[in-house]
C-alpha cells in the first residue's frame, strides 16, 4: 500500500512538473468570447487561441493552463480584426490635402481603439506618390495599411489636380498596382467634377490591366449611377458614399417619393458593391432609413476616416457600426460587413476571419447597453440602444490595444 | 410736441429692442443646461446653467432661460468644466525620417486626441527647439484647431532623440530665450529631457533660459542618478515643473524610497516650497507602486499631463480622461483631478485667462460622463488596479464652437427666430 501510494505520488510530481517545463501550447488564449466569424459561419461562445502570430485553434472550452497569456472575454465579441476600406492615412506635413497632407491621418491613433487592424488608404497616393506613402506611411505603422491607388498621378491633392484627365494615366496607374500587388488592391476615382464618363473609363481600364476593382466617389456632373452601375463598373467594383445626399450627387433615394430606386438592389446583384465610405459629409439617415427598410443593406463600412471626419459625426470605425446598428441592422451583420465582406472586396481573403493558420488580428468589443445619440452629416439624430466598445485589438497576434487591463500578465519564464 | 415724439421713439425702441432679445434675437449662441459645474478658480461645484456668446463665457447661473439661445446642449447627469489643459503632450508630428518626437513620427496630431477627451488645449513639450520652432508653428500650431502651446527644448534641435539630446553645446541659453521671448503668445517655458550624464550643466543653463525669459521650466530628469533632492531645493525655482513624478526607472532617482517603499521625506517641502509636479503618463513613466504609496502619504501631483506620444496612446496611458480615471481609481475625487487637468495647469504656464470658466473668459469648456462600472487600468510595469467609475467626454467647444458632440446632446442651432 505504501508502496503503490509512492509510486502514485512520484507519477504525480512527474506529471505536474513535465507539465510546468513544457513550452506553452499557445501565446495568447482569449477565454468566453462570442466568436463572429462570418467566413467560417461562426456565431458562438468559442475560445481562441492564438501562437506565432496565428489562430492554432478555434473551440469550446481550450485549456487555460496551455496558454502563457490569458484574455478573458466573458460577455464580449470576439471578431477578426477590422477592416475599414476607406480611410484617408496619407498624412503629411506638406500643402497636399489628403495626399501627404494635414487632412489625412496617421493610422495607428485611429485604428487599433476602434478594433481595426487593417485600412485602405482610399485614393490619397496616385502612382506618381505612392512611394512617398509607402516610406512615411506604410513602413512606419503597426497597422497594416493597404491602398487604392488615385487614377490621377497626383493622388487626392485636391483641385486643379483632381480634375486632370491628362495625369489619369491608366497604364502607368496599373504598372504601379501590379509592382506593388502586395499592397495596392484597386484603384480610386474621387472628386471629379465635370459631366465626363472619361475618367470612369480610364479607371476601368486601370483595373481590367492590373485585375483589380475600383473604388468610385461619383463626384459630380450628376451623372446617372444606374448607367455607372450597368454601363460602366464591373461586378465587384465599389460604389462608395452609397448613402450621401447633396445637390451635386445622384442619389440611391428618390428626393421626392423618399424610396429606394427601383435600380439600386439590381446592381447589387449584379455584383456592384455599395460602400458606405461616411466622412465629413457623406452620410443621411434621410437616405439610409429609407435604404434599409425597402432591403437594401450596404455592402461595407467604410468610414472615410480624415481630419473633417473624425470629430464630426462619423468619430471612427465603431461609432460607425453602432450607427447601423442604431437603424436596425443586428450585430453579426454589421461585424461581416466589416470583415469578411471587405477582405473579399479587395481580394484579400486571408484577412477578415479567424480560419485556424490566418493571421491572429483580432478585435474584441463590447456592447454597451445605454441611450445613445448618433448624428448624420445634416445634423438629423438617431438614437440607438446599443454601442460598441473596443476592449482590445490584436495585430498579428500581439495585443496592440487593451481597454480594460483584461489580459493577464504572460508568463515569461519558460 | 418734438419732445413728446422723442419719448415716444425712445419708449417704441426700447419696447422693441426688449422684443428682440426676448423673442427673435436669441441673447446667446449656446447654452450648456443642467449639467454640474466644476470650476476651481472660481471654486464653483454645483448645478449651474453655462451661457456662451460671442466665444466667451456670457453667463453661469442658475436656470438660465433656454428661449434665450440658439442652441442648446441638454448635460443633466454631466459635469461640465472648462476645456482640460495637458501640459505634457508630443504634437510636434511630421515625416521626417529618425526625428523622434521633433517632427517625426513618434508624435501624434493634436485634434485627434484633443477634443475626444475634453482637452482644448495641448502644451508641446520640447518637441521643437529654437532652430525647430518655426517649423513646429507653420506645421502643427498654424494648422491646429486645438490651443497648441510650446515648452520650447532648451536643446536647439529639439527632441530629436539620441545624441542631439546630450549635446550640451546645443542648449544656447540666449538663443532659446529669444525664441520664446519672440513666440510667447505660444510658448509658455523650456523643456530639458533626456539627458544621462550625472551633470548639472543642463540644469543650470535651462533655469537661466527660465529667467531670462521669466517663464519656467519642466525638467524631465533624465538619467546620471543625480539626487532629485538637490535639483528640488538647489537647482530649480518655485513654480518649475518636474514631469515624471511617478516613475520608477532604474536610472532615476524615485520619489517613494524602493526599500521601504514610503514618500521620501523632502518630496511635500519641495512642493511647498513649490515645486509643480506633473504625472506625464507616457509610456514609460507611471508606477502604481510610486503612485499609490506616495497619494497614501498626501501627496497628489500638481498637474495630470499625459505625456501624449504614440508610445503611449494606445498602451496604459490612452488619453488625457483615462489617466484622470487612474487618479481616480487610486483615491482622488472628481473635483480634484478635474483641478488639476484646468485650473493648476493654467496657473502653471502661466495662461491664466484658461482653466475657468468666469464671465467673460474664453468658452473653451468639456462636458464629461462618470461612467460607473468594474474598469481596469494598467501601469507602465504591467500592474493592474480596479475602478468603479470612469470618465468619458460627452462634448467638447472651444472658443464656444461644438468641436465633438459624442452623443449629440446639442440641439440644432435656431438662427434669428
Amino acid at each position: 500500500m505504501k508502496r503503490i501510494s509512492f509510486l502514485l505520488l512520484y507519477s504525480l510530481l512527474f506529471l505536474s512538473s513535465f507539465i510546468q517545463a513544457q513550452t506553452k501550447t499557445y501565446s495568447i488564449l482569449i477565454k468566453g468570447g462570442h466568436v463572429i466569424d462570418a467566413k467560417n459561419n461562426i456565431n458562438e461562445k468559442m475560445d481562441v487561441a492564438i501562437k506565432d502570430g496565428k489562430i492554432a485553434a478555434i473551440a469550446k472550452n481550450i485549456d487555460p493552463a496551455l496558454a502563457s497569456q490569458l484574455v478573458t472575454a466573458d460577455g464580449m465579441y470576439v471578431t477578426p480584426g477590422l477592416i475599414d476600406l476607406h480611410a484617408h492615412v496619407f498624412a503629411g506635413t506638406d500643402d497636399r490635402g489628403l495626399s501627404g497632407g494635414f487632412s489625412a491621418l496617421a493610422p495607428d491613433p485611429y485604428t487599433f481603439r476602434a478594433g481595426v487592424t487593417t485600412v485602405v488608404d482610399c485614393g490619397g497616393a496616385g502612382w506618381a506618390s505612392f512611394d512617398k506613402f509607402k516610406s512615411t506611411i506604410i513602413d512606419k505603422s503597426r497597422t497594416r495599411v493597404l491602398s487604392f491607388l488615385n487614377i490621377v498621378g497626383e493622388g487626392m491633392r485636391g483641385d486643379p489636380y483632381e480634375q486632370d484627365m491628362n495625369d489619369m494615366d491608366a497604364q502607368k496607374t496599373a504598372e504601379k498596382a501590379l509592382a506593388n500587388k502586395d499592397i495596392v488592391v484597386g484603384f480610386k476615382l474621387a472628386h471629379f467634377g465635370a459631366a465626363s464618363w472619361v475618367p470612369v473609363e480610364k479607371i476601368v481600364a486601370a483595373g481590367k490591366l492590373a485585375n483589380m476593382p475600383v473604388i468610385i466617389d461619383f463626384g459630380a456632373g450628376k451623372l446617372p449611377i444606374e448607367d455607372l452601375f450597368f454601363k460602366y463598373l464591373r461586378p465587384g467594383d465599389i460604389f462608395t458614399h452609397v448613402f450621401t445626399e447633396l445637390e451635386i450627387r445622384d442619389p440611391i433615394v428618390d428626393l421626392k417619393t423618399r424610396k429606394l430606386r427601383p435600380f439600386v438592389i439590381p446592381a447589387q446583384k449584379r455584383g456592384i458593391i455599395f460602400d458606405v465610405g461616411f466622412g465629413g459629409g457623406s452620410f443621411n439617415f434621410n437616405q439610409a432609413i429609407p435604404a434599409i427598410k425597402a432591403g437594401f443593406l450596404p455592402n461595407t463600412m467604410g468610414t472615410d476616416l480624415h481630419t473633417g471626419s473624425m470629430n464630426g459625426a462619423m468619430k471612427d470605425q465603431l461609432n460607425v457600426l453602432s450607427i447601423f446598428l442604431s437603424m436596425g441592422m443586428d450585430i453579426p451583420s454589421v461585424i461581416s460587413r466589416s470583415t469578411w465582406a471587405p477582405a473579399q472586396a479587395i481580394k484579400r481573403e486571408d484577412l477578415g476571419n479567424l480560419s485556424v493558420g490566418a493571421g491572429a488580428d483580432v478585435a474584441i468589443l463590447s456592447v454597451r447597453n445605454g441611450k445613445f445619440g448618433f448624428r448624420d452629416i445634416a445634423g438629423n439624430r438617431n438614437e440607438g440602444k446599443q454601442k460598441f466598445e473596443c476592449e482590445m485589438t490584436l495585430r498579428a497576434g500581439k495585443i496592440v490595444y487593451d481597454l480594460n487591463a483584461i489580459a493577464s500578465n504572460p508568463e515569461k519564464s519558460r | 410736441m418734438r419732445k413728446i415724439s422723442i419719448l415716444f421713439l425712445s419708449i417704441l425702441f426700447l419696447i422693441l429692442a426688449d422684443a428682440n432679445a426676448q423673442g427673435t434675437a436669441p441673447m446667446y449662441t449656446t447654452v450648456i443646461k443642467g449639467g454640474r459645474v466644476i470650476d476651481a478658480k472660481n471654486n464653483i461645484n454645483d448645478l449651474l446653467d453655462v451661457a456662451i456668446k460671442n466665444g466667451k463665457i456670457a453667463k453661469v447661473g442658475k436656470n438660465i432661460d433656454p428661449s434665450l439661445a440658439e442652441q442648446i446642449v441638454n448635460a443633466t447627469g454631466m459635469y461640465v468644466t472648462p476645456g482640460l489643459i495637458d501640459v505634457h503632450a508630443h504634437v510636434f508630428w511630421g515625416v521626417q525620417p529618425d526625428h523622434y518626437l521633433s517632427n517625426g513620427n513618434v508624435g501624434v496630431t493634436a485634434d485627434g486626441f484633443s477634443f475626444r477627451s475634453g482637452v482644448t488645449t495641448l502644451v508641446d513639450c520640447g518637441g521643437a527647439g529654437y532652430k525647430s520652432f518655426d517649423t513646429f508653428k507653420r506645421n502643427i500650431i498654424d494648422k491646429s484647431q486645438t490651443r497648441v502651446l510650446s515648452f520650447l527644448n532648451i536643446v536647439g534641435e529639439g527632441m530629436r532623440g539620441g545624441e542631439y539630446e546630450q549635446d550640451v553645446s546645443d542648449m544656447d541659453v540666449k538663443l532659446a530665450a529669444k525664441a520664446a521671448i519672440d513666440n510667447k503668445e505660444y510658448v509658455v517655458g523650456f523643456k530639458l529631457a533626456h539627458f544621462t550624464n550625472p551633470d548639472w550643466t543642463p540644469v543650470k543653463k535651462i533655469v537661466a533660459a527660465g529667467n531670462l525669459a521669466n517663464m519656467p521650466v519642466i525638467i524631465d530628469f533624465g538619467g546620471g542618478k543625480l539626487p532629485i533632492e538637490d535639483l528640488f531645493f538647489k537647482y530649480l525655482r518655485p513654480g518649475d515643473i518636474y514631469t515624471h513624478v511617478f516613475t520608477e526607472l532604474e536610472r532615476r532617482d524615485p520619489i517613494v524610497d524602493l526599500q521601504t517603499r514610503t514618500l521620501r521625506p523632502f518630496v511635500i517641502p519641495a512642493q511647498k516650497r513649490g515645486i509643480v509636479f506633473d504625472v506625464g503618463f507616457g509610456g514609460g513613466s507611471f508606477n502604481f507602486n510610486q503612485a499609490i504609496p506616495a497619494i497614501k502619504a498626501g501627496f497628489l501631483p500638481d498637474l495630470l499631463g499625459t505625456d501624449l506620444h504614440t508610445g503611449s496612446m494606445n498602451g496604459a496611458m490612452k488619453d488625457q480622461l483615462n489617466v484622470l480615471s487612474i487618479h481616480l481609481a487610486m483615491g482622488m475625487d472628481i473635483p480634484a483631478v478635474i483641478a488639476r487637468s484646468t485650473w493648476a495647469p493654467a496657473k502653471a504656464i502661466k495662461r491664466l485667462e484658461l482653466g475657468h470658466l468666469s464671465e467673460g473668459a474664453i468658452a473653451d469648456i468639456a462636458i464629461l460622463s462618470v461612467r460607473q462600472g468594474k474598469f481596469g487600468f494598467r501601469d507602465i510595469a504591467g500592474n493592474r488596479q480596479e475602478g468603479t467609475q470612469k470618465l468619458e467626454c460627452e462634448m467638447t467647444l472651444k472658443d464656444g464652437k461644438v468641436m465633438y458632440d459624442l452623443n449629440a446632446i446639442a440641439s440644432n442651432r435656431v438662427k434669428g427666430k
